[in-house]
């Protein structure tokens, strides 16, 4: 019996191998998943974009579900989900919604704002990135969704498409708001 | 061979960065390039810290060395690391259950094949 | 009408290769003359020729309407670059590939091998019919290269990219592609050989220049790869265990390992199963390297630009190789069973054992690619598998192959003789002791642990090789001399390494002109800096002196490149080496006020590493004439 199974032994192992390339196919290899999900916001003192002397830390989290949006005037990506911002996060009810203007030069970053319009309740500038390394951040832009008890819960990786926010982000942030 | 995927990584494309850190020793200095070359950078894809020119590289780069100046041990600077990026930015990976066959595999498959091949030619030996 | 003509020619390729599999697979059973299955598979040979030549003319008349064009080429790019573009990208590349393919079908029917039965030799070219097939639809379905539009705006041409603008884009990409797809040769003799239920000696003895061919191809074109890896990318290293590497390195493994297996099957009739599954893994592995690059899977440094409906086909048509040929396998092989007729401890354990050994070799690189993708898909977490993985792994197990290396040659065939193998291990086992002692007092480098082991293992290995030459010096075959040769060159190629990895010294700096900086007792002047114009970029350079002990050792440019084509800046090392180091001097940036930041690295042995690979090749190549000359006597 052992003599006929054994054969087909090098036939299951790449039987095995080819299951998860298939899989493989599927998911973003490139796509890290941060390590911060369900932990607390971690600590930081950054200025408002529009009022540099003005400085913010981890406290404007505590009370709300919010979301906090990394970008940058030199990102096309970006740009791209500068729409979605305007039109539905900003629109969201019961949400605070912030923005983190990561390495970027304060002036160019305003224009951009100008131009394109501001979804922001508040902007923080990270000039040197080193908060945005704090927080996992390894491009623009990422959005992070925040609960109420400030703990991060939701990182989106890349620009937010309008089927993301429908079908993902927008469903958790109405479970989070009904959290206690 | 090799049309690069990447934008990030596109502009310089040269595979070596260059910093200006001056070091206390020539043995810090060494202990650096090891510890970059053994991290792999987030943005640019499969390139080590130390080698990668993107911002973030730099930035990281930079926290490493200031830890180094500070006094951190190797161990403390890449649990800093994993605590913010998570387990991919190690180039060697931790031996927890989940990597147990990653590291014990090939060592497996060997002593399982060779015993094998041996058992093999042992019980059909007809000559 | 030149890109029409290119797809018309690939399609016509298509339907030889159909008529090829159902000629081939007729004349199986009706083998008494094979004139259509070898005619169809020489005309499809001839029309992918003519595909190449149309693309290679698209590509040097700059005809922007073809996508492939655009994206790969620039009206300022060099004669010579155009050409190697037309395997700079994926869908190029492909093609080259099925070239390729039918270039290895046209050299086994003028190799006119008459040693192996017609039906065998229908069913091998009704094999390699199947292979080109596959890959022709995968090039019409996903990746035609003559796919053209009409823009209406006057479009501006991509490049091909800056890196790939250097000499090694002519001759690496064809060698290597050689090597890959010649193992689907052997591949085709394997299936060939199940489906007919019987492996004739004669087939054994037919397949060994097909296994020696791509392998030699394949360490040419590995060694290539890495030398032009070192010299364009300005890393100062020759290897990344990046998945490209990888991709090449396990066929080649794997048919290493069917080289030893081989020698078994041809002396005693046994283990016929085993070299048939190791043809059919050099091959499989080849198609799961091209998919692993092409697919998207894995992310590294040179994949080509990804497409999922391309990573679908491919694992499609993996699958159906694959484990169509695994199945067949399973089922079959249990009428290849033949009773083992050699001793336990013989030359032919030794063998085999390499080849489990070699097999370890391949799980342990496919364990650390394929490890991050199961994983994740298991929803366990990410993480990356490197160079520290790959080292710490490799480095025990290479100590034991050389340490095998030294003794199996030694060995008797089919019996036990301990008495003579003590005697013949003595000489080779004092040398690698003499020199574990007098290595660091006999050259500048610091006793370190780890690189004596692999100094002694190397010269106990090439001790060991040259005892057993001394030995053979009457036989009067060339199989001692190829054994000999490849076994020292993986010898010198592991020296190498180990002082390549243990000696290496680098360091990075801010450098003006007139500044100096040392670096493993050498002194670097920044003397210069020129400007000057080539083809199709102008180059920013700094020109470096050398000096060792006040002596001058020569000069160094480094540069940074602007191409026409492009904005940015290209930098690209400079290099001053001899035997024993190499001298590199990659750059950064370029500051206003004047001063560079550069790296410079000193490389010891690093030339040896590849001097090695190609001494492995040399000995491939002398196997070769071996077999040819032992087929030349029996014909006599």
């Amino acid at each position: 019996m052992l003599k006929h199974i054994r054969p087909l032994l090098p036939l299951v192992i790449f039987v095995f191998i080819a299951v998860f390339l298939w899989k493989g196919l599927r998911l973003a290899p490139a796509e890290v998943p941060s390590p911060l999900i369900g932990k607390p916001v971690p600590a930081f003192s950054l200025p408002s974009l529009f009022n540099l002397q003005q400085n913010y830390d981890q406290k404007i989290f505590n009370g709300e579900v919010s979301v906090f949006n990394v970008w940058s005037s030199t990102c096309s990506a970006c740009a791209a989900e500068h729409d979605l911002l305007m039109d539905s996060v900003a629109h969201t009810q019961h949400i605070a919604f912030y923005g983190l203007d990561y390495r970027d030069d304060t002036e160019a970053a305003k224009a951009w704002l100008k131009h394109y319009g501001n979804p922001y309740h508040l902007v923080l500038a990270d000039v040197s990135g080193d908060a945005a390394i704090d927080w996992g951040v390894y491009g623009t832009p990422e959005t992070f969704i925040i609960d109420k008890h400030a703990h991060i819960r939701y990182r989106q990786i890349g620009a937010i498409d309008r089927d993301t926010w429908q079908h993902v982000l927008l469903p958790l942030i109405e479970q989070l708001q009904h959290e206690q | 061979m090799m049309s690069i995927a990447t934008f990030f990584c596109l502009p310089t494309h040269v595979f070596a960065a260059t910093d200006n850190y001056a070091f206390v020793s020539a043995t810090q200095a060494t202990r650096f390039q090891t510890l970059t070359s053994q991290l792999r950078c987030l943005v640019c894809q499969n390139q080590t810290l130390a080698d990668s020119e993107a911002p973030l590289a730099a930035d990281l780069r930079h926290q490493i060395y200031i830890k180094m100046q500070a006094g951190q041990t190797d161990a403390q600077i890449v649990a800093y690391l994993v605590a913010r990026y998570g387990n991919f930015i190690l180039y060697r990976p931790p031996f927890v259950p989940a990597t147990l066959f990653l590291w014990l595999g090939p060592a497996l498959f060997l002593l399982l094949a060779g015993g094998g091949l041996l058992f093999f030619i042992r019980i059909n030996r007809k000559v | 009408m030149i890109p029409e003509l290119g797809t018309f020619a690939i399609i016509l390729a298509f339907l030889f290769s159909l008529l090829q599999i159902g000629s081939g697979a007729y004349r199986y059973r009706h083998p008494h003359t094979l004139v259509l299955p070898k005619t169809a598979a020489l005309a499809q040979g001839f029309f992918l020729l003519c595909a190449m030549a149309c693309l290679i003319l698209s590509l040097i008349s700059n005809d922007v309407t073809v996508i492939y064009v655009r994206e790969h080429s620039h009206p300022s790019l060099p004669l010579l670059y155009r050409i190697g573009a037309a395997w700079g990208g994926h869908e190029g590349s492909l093609l080259l590939w099925c070239l390729i393919l039918a270039g290895w079908t046209a050299v086994f029917i003028f190799a006119n091998q008459t040693r192996i039965i017609p039906a065998l030799r229908a069913a091998i070219l009704m094999n390699l019919g199947l292979i080109s097939c596959g890959f022709l639809l995968f090039l019409l379905l996903t990746s035609n290269p003559f796919l053209r539009d009409f823009p209406t705006l006057p479009v501006s041409a991509a490049d091909l990219t800056p890196l790939l603008q250097d000499p090694g884009l002519l001759f690496h990409p064809p060698i290597l592609y050689s090597g890959y797809v010649g193992t689907a040769v052997a591949f085709a003799f394997a299936m060939a050989a199940l489906w007919y239920g019987e492996f004739p000696p004669a087939l054994a003895h037919a397949l060994r220049p097909w296994v020696l061919l791509p392998w030699a191809f394949l360490g040419c074109g590995i060694v290539a790869g890495s030398w032009w890896a070192y010299r364009e990318l300005g890393w100062g290293g020759w290897w990344f265990w990046d998945p490209v590497e990888n991709a090449s390195l396990l066929p080649w493994l794997a048919t290493t390992a069917l080289l030893h297996s081989l020698i078994v099957t041809q002396k005693r009739q046994t283990f016929a199963g085993w070299s048939i599954l190791l043809a059919m893994l050099a091959f499989s592995l080849s198609l799961i390297g091209t998919f692993l690059v092409r697919s998207g899977v894995l992310v590294s440094v040179h994949a080509f630009a990804t497409d999922p409906a391309r990573g679908i086909f491919l694992l499609i048509f993996l699958t159906l190789l694959a484990g169509g040929s695994l199945l067949l396998y399973g089922l079959r092989i249990v009428r290849f069973y033949r009773p083992v007729n050699f001793a336990l401890v013989s030359r032919e354990t030794f063998l085999l054992f390499n080849t489990i050994l070699l097999l370890t070799a391949v799980v342990t690189i496919l364990t650390g690619t394929l490890y991050p993708i199961i994983l994740d898909a298991l929803n366990l977490g990410k993480i990356s598998v490197g160079e520290p993985y790959f080292n710490t792994l490799f480095t025990p197990l290479m100590l034991i192959v050389l340490l095998f290396m030294g003794v199996a040659p030694h060995m008797h065939w089919q019996h036990y003789a301990l008495k003579k193998l003590s005697a013949h291990i003595l000489f080779p086992l004092l040398i690698s002791c003499i020199v574990i002692a007098s290595f660091p007092w006999l050259t500048d480098f610091q006793f370190h642990f780890m690189a004596s082991l692999g100094i002694a293992f190397a010269s106990w290995v090439i001790a060991a090789t040259i005892v057993y030459l001394w030995q053979h010096r009457h036989a009067g075959t060339l199989s001692h001399i190829a054994m000999a040769i490849a076994h020292i060159g993986i010898a010198i190629l592991a020296l190498g390494v180990t002082i390549n990895k243990t000696y290496s010294a680098e360091r990075q700096l801010r450098i003006a002109v007139g500044d100096t900086t040392t670096l493993a007792g050498y002194t670097f002047d920044f003397i210069q800096q020129t400007r000057t114009a080539a083809e199709n970029y102008t180059s920013l350079n700094a020109i470096f002196t050398v000096k060792y002990n006040g002596k001058m050792q020569g000069t160094i440019t480094t540069s940074q490149r602007t191409f026409v084509s492009h904005n940015e800046s290209l930098s690209h090392p400079g290099i001053l080496w001899n035997g024993w180091r190499d001298l590199y001097i990659a750059s950064g940036n370029v500051y206003t006020n004047g001063s560079w930041a550069i790296r410079i690295y000193y490389r010891p042995l690093v030339r040896w590493i590849w001097l090695g690979g190609l001494l492995t090749v040399l000995g491939g190549l002398f196997a070769l004439l071996n077999a040819y000359f032992q087929r030349r006597k029996k014909a006599c």
